[in-house]
């Protein structure tokens, strides 16, 4: 049985190498060398990484818009508490105003409202 | 002490010189095991210079754990292995008919198998009969040279499995390696 086992091995050993081949080690310089080509758009760790930056600078961008956007807004009045539409306009309460009347008076500025 | 300690450290820094003078020294090695381990298939080649060109990748990875030689016969098995499943998938998908594991009828006894070429096809073949997790330790430790504690390190499995494995696969390589020796014996 070890004879078998010992028969095989060196049979296996015995396996030639093959020929040499001058240009293998060019090939693999040249594979090495070569650029991956479109298929290495397929590569999503590759421009993943590449968009690193532009993906920072858009997210700084963002950043920095929203901040004066934010304060800005702080600006813009309450349509609740504005005075066009405070239902503490007069004319609202009077039950003798037609719906016209309130209508335009609604729509209008308080100010031409009142003039009336 | 691993021979390729210096030249190892040289690529790493960058040196191509001495990456080309690994080349040299492993090409012999590489190629007949990932022919052995493709079957001797078309493609080989190509996927033995992938081995290098993955070697040179990630030498900075080589943290010198093990030889050189070791090393990148993990990395070639992993991608022989890696083409494999992908080759299999490709075949799933067009619905060749799978080729799996290779019947090979070895010549008659007494025909001449004396040139080198029709040798190494013959030792090819059988190997290529076994399933893989025979073939490969088999490969590395008959044709490759690695001793048992390398493969199995190399494998990612215990020392026993990999005496055993080998074992089993000499006993199914016997019948078929046979026309071998018994040449040698006629001439």
């Amino acid at each position: 049985m070890e004879d078998e086992q010992e028969l095989v091995a060196a049979a296996l050993r015995s396996m030639p190498q093959p020929d040499a081949d001058a240009g293998f080690v060019a090939r693999v310089n040249a594979r090495i060398d070569a650029a991956p080509g479109w298929l290495g758009l397929a590569d999503f760790r590759v421009w993943t990484l590449r968009l690193a930056p532009a993906l920072c600078a858009l997210a700084l961008a963002a950043i920095f818009w929203q901040a004066p956007a934010s304060s800005s807004s702080a600006s813009v009045p309450d349509p609740v508490s504005s005075p066009s539409f405070s239902p503490a306009s007069s004319s609202d309460w009077q039950t003798d105003v037609s719906g016209d009347a309130l209508l335009e008076a609604a729509l209008k500025p308080e100010g031409s409202v009142r003039d009336r | 002490m691993d021979p390729d300690r210096e030249l190892v450290t040289a690529a790493a820094a960058g040196s191509r010189e001495a990456f080309d003078e690994l080349v040299r020294r492993h090409r012999a090695a590489i190629v007949t095991l990932v022919g052995v381990l493709t079957g001797g298939r078309d493609g080989a080649d190509d996927l033995a210079q992938e081995v290098f060109v993955r070697a040179w990748r990630s030498l900075s990875g080589f943290r010198g754990e093990s030889t050189f030689r070791t090393w990148l016969h993990r990395v070639a098995v992993n991608l022989v292995r890696t083409s494999q499943v992908r080759e299999g998938r490709l075949r799933r998908i067009f619905a060749r008919p799978s080729a799996g594991e290779e019947v090979f009828d070895p010549p008659a006894p007494g025909e001449p198998i004396d040139a080198s070429l029709a040798r190494r096809q013959l030792i090819q073949r059988a190997l290529a009969s076994l399933p893989e997790e025979l073939r490969v330790p088999v490969t590395l430790r008959d044709v490759q040279g690695l001793e048992y504690k390398e493969i199995a390190s190399l494998l990612r499995v215990p020392i026993g499995t990999v005496e055993s494995r080998i074992f089993r696969a000499r006993q199914r390589l016997k019948p078929l390696l046979e026309p071998l020796w018994k040449t040698n014996r006629n001439s």
